[in-house]
């Protein structure tokens, strides 16, 4: 014969309840009254139950509207168990300070290098780097990527997720960022556009989260071409308020491998956003890739609200109601800007001597060079200022090349947003002797191409042959 | 007296007529081919004038449809067909508006906008030409992939549960709901000129296979499914037509659901109608009083 089943009574954790007195309306056998003593430690008067009646209908706990105040005794009554204490750990201010687990450096055995397209080699290098969860959107030409992400992610333990749109896509990155994690997208500049609101919340929240932008032609719908016209948004315009972010231009397959493990870097070391600025044709751009001497194994960094007991000291947000309390953390992401200069980053060729700078990124930056090749064997002094960082930009090893310059040439796939950045960075370091900007530009998906550059160039100057 | 038998005068708009100059561009034995040819058909029937006619799209393969036809189109942003319709509908109540799209641009990233146009009952006609598959970007799963398929961007299976398009717009309001197949060109047909005559929102989606991602046999397995709705169905019932949504090994084409509700330009007209009453001859200087006390 059974045993007869006794239904569980309720029990009332005195830090939840609020003392509302639903339960006490609910009651059919009187069973509750409202309490007389305050709770030290929420200020409130909770409710006090005499069981002797209790008859475990469950009504009063249906009542509670507090999710955690009345609750059903489990049959196998370990009280203890549903201690919120030992649920969640400490309460937020008694827990322990939070350490950071550093990340681990693992050697990669040498190998024969890979032939990759540039998307590939972006998502190989986020792998090295240690992202094992990738959020995104189709959109062509960044798709490869994507995709790659999706048949290695789970060998490797990690997530692929396709998002319904790149709203979507850029609060999955925010979710995951803000529990210390390494995440990254691809997209291409609609989709950019889409993300501008969600990086503006990253920043401000100082979440981490790597973006490769395959940029096409806009505006609008545009083209999948390549362009550079999303310099501007990647530089200036990174969604609403104060924010900046540091923007890598990667001109090979191989630079896409390395930029995005220095991304990941450069993301986690000041807890901000970095943006790859790539191209449609660089993304598609087959080439070889040679693999580094080691890959990341992430840790969890000690700001991460990573849902355990040693991390519920953590809060991440970015709501500031007071006009005062906002304007102290706009200075401190300010700070954190100006910090961010010293990752100033170019390559410059054959620069000593050049009298003609030629300043260029992504795939124009590979026509200027051969330019360049051209133009010295014609024996003009030229020489390619090629940007890694087009925000912050590289003014330092600019103001090593500007003595000899007589002439500047910006070469560029956009209406004048790489020359924007260079001249706002000169005027931003009072430099205000150096030779007139000219440049050669296309838009909307036609690249500059080397004969122009050499025409720019040359003309007006005696060309020896 | 020999009696004169009297032709009737041919119609004023040929099916023909309401092609465009442009040449599709999707691939051979695309099953949008068929919608867009249902289309010409089915305005033809209805002798809409070209020039009173919207069709706008989104993002993705089947948006190119608005090219094809000729009538006002919008190319417009990934996702945002029924919100631009929205705007040229309440603007111009007297056009005949029809959205169109694919799967992932109307259900992932303009899944809200669909769900919200639904409830809404808003006055425009929908059509979803769904390939279960994202065409345009190469392959990538949609929210129509069937759970397991494999794809470019679900390696090892899509993980996740697909969703029935008729099952929602029904859910969230929508007045009328249909399924149609691209290969059956008179049923499309006729669902169109239904659709179209719809007042509210009419949502028809029509299962339009993609021979270049979904495989060559797909147009085959769709059409071994297809059914039509049993005699005597009641499509006033909601309840009804659950059963005919999320099939795996039928395709049900027809009307799954039909309701005469007022829609949301029948709202917006009776609330203007009220606020209006007693105020002929209203002047900006005796509205912009309403800003000064006494209100």
């Amino acid at each position: 014969m059974p045993a007869l089943k006794e239904r569980p009574k309720p029990f009332v954790l005195p830090e939840f309840c609020k003392g509302c007195g639903r339960c006490i309306s609910a009651c059919p056998k009187h069973c509750i009254s409202m309490g007389t003593e305050i709770n030290p430690q929420t200020g409130l008067t909770p409710v006090v139950l005499d069981l002797e009646h209790c008859n475990g209908c469950g009504l009063c706990i249906d009542a509670c509207p507090e999710p955690y105040g009345l609750q059903q005794t489990p049959a196998d009554a370990d009280f203890e168990l549903q201690d919120p204490e030992k649920l969640f750990g400490d309460r937020m201010s008694d827990a322990p300070e939070p350490v950071d687990i550093p990340n681990q450096v693992v050697p990669l055995p040498k190998m024969e290098p890979l032939v990759l397209k540039g998307n590939y080699a972006a998502a190989v290098g986020a792998l090295l780097a240690g992202c094992r969860h990738f959020f995104g959107y189709p959109i062509t030409p960044s798709t490869e990527g994507a995709e790659l992400m999706a048949k290695l992610m789970p060998h490797l333990d990690g997530t692929f997720l396709q998002a319904v749109s790149e709203v979507a896509t850029v609060n999955m990155m925010y979710g995951c960022g803000g529990a210390g994690m390494r995440s990254m997208t691809f997209t291409s500049s609609p989709g950019f556009s889409l993300m501008l609101e969600g990086i503006s919340y990253m920043i401000g929240a100082e979440v981490p989260g790597v973006f490769i932008n395959v940029m096409r032609g806009g505006p609008g719908l545009g083209n999948i071409a390549p362009e550079q016209a999303d310099i501007k948004l990647c530089c200036r315009g990174l969604g609403h308020g104060n924010t900046h972010a540091i923007v890598l231009t990667p001109s090979t397959p191989q630079e896409m491998l390395d930029l995005t493990m220095l991304a990941f870097e450069l993301t986690f070391k000041y807890r901000n956003p970095v943006i790859i600025a790539s191209d449609g044709y660089l993304g598609q751009m087959t080439g070889k890739v040679s693999l580094p001497e080691s890959m990341v194994k992430p840790g969890i960094p000690k700001w991460a609200v990573y849902g355990d007991l040693e991390h519920r000291r953590n809060l991440i947000s970015s709501i500031y109601l007071s006009e005062v309390d906002l304007e102290k953390w706009n200075v401190v992401l300010n700070a954190k800007y100006a910090s961010m200069q010293v990752e100033q980053r170019a390559d410059l060729y054959m620069c000593d001597d050049a009298e003609v700078i030629l300043v260029a990124c992504t795939t124009p930056a590979r026509t200027a060079k051969g330019a360049v090749q051209v133009l010295r064997s014609r024996g003009i002094k030229a020489g390619l200022f090629r940007p890694i960082t087009v925000w912050p930009f590289p003014i330092e090893k600019l103001k090593t090349v500007l003595p000899n310059a007589k002439r500047i040439v910006v070469v560029e796939a956009s209406n004048g947003q790489l020359e924007d950045e260079l001249k706002i960075a000169l005027a931003n370091a009072r430099i205000r002797e150096y030779p007139e900007i000219e440049h050669v530009r296309h838009y909307g998906g036609v690249l500059p191409q080397m004969e122009e550059v050499i025409l720019k160039v040359a003309a007006g100057q005696e060309v020896t042959v | 007296m020999s009696s004169v038998v009297e032709t009737p005068a041919p119609p004023r708009f040929q099916p023909g007529d309401y092609k465009s100059d442009l040449k599709p561009v999707w691939c051979a034995g695309c099953g949008d081919f068929g919608v867009v040819s249902a289309m010409y058909r089915a305005m033809a029937e209805l002798q809409l004038e070209p020039w009173n006619t919207v069709v706008v799209s989104g993002i993705g393969c089947s948006s190119r449809l608005p090219g094809y036809v000729e009538a006002y189109g919008f190319n417009s942003v990934h996702g945002r067909a029924l919100p631009i319709a929205t705007g040229i509908k309440v603007a111009r109540p007297e056009l005949n508006v029809v959205a169109v799209g694919g799967d992932g641009d109307g259900l992932a990233i303009g899944g809200n906008h669909f769900l919200h146009a639904s409830r809404r009952n808003l006055d425009v006609f929908y059509v979803l030409m769904d390939n279960e598959i994202y065409g345009l970007t190469k392959g990538q799963a949609a929210p129509t992939t069937p759970s397991g398929d494999k794809t470019k961007s679900t390696f090892f299976g899509n993980p996740e549960p697909s969703v029935d398009p008729c099952e929602l717009a029904i859910s969230f309001g929508a007045t009328w709901v249909a399924r149609g197949f691209s290969g059956d060109m008179k049923g499309l047909v006729d669902l169109m000129v239904a659709g179209m005559s719809h007042r509210g929102f009419a949502f028809l989606n029509v299962m339009s296979p993609c021979v270049t991602w979904r495989g060559d046999d797909q147009f085959k397995v769709m059409k071994a499914k297809l059914r039509s709705l049993p005699e005597g169905y009641d499509r006033s019932s909601r309840a009804a037509a659950f059963a005919y949504t999320r099939e795996t090994e039928t395709l049900t084409t027809g009307v799954l659901y039909e309701a005469h509700e007022p829609s949301l330009l029948d709202r917006l007209e009776a609330q203007r109608t009220k606020a209006m009453e007693g105020h002929e001859g209203l002047t900006t200087e005796k509205v912009l009083k309403v800003f000064f006390p006494p209100f």
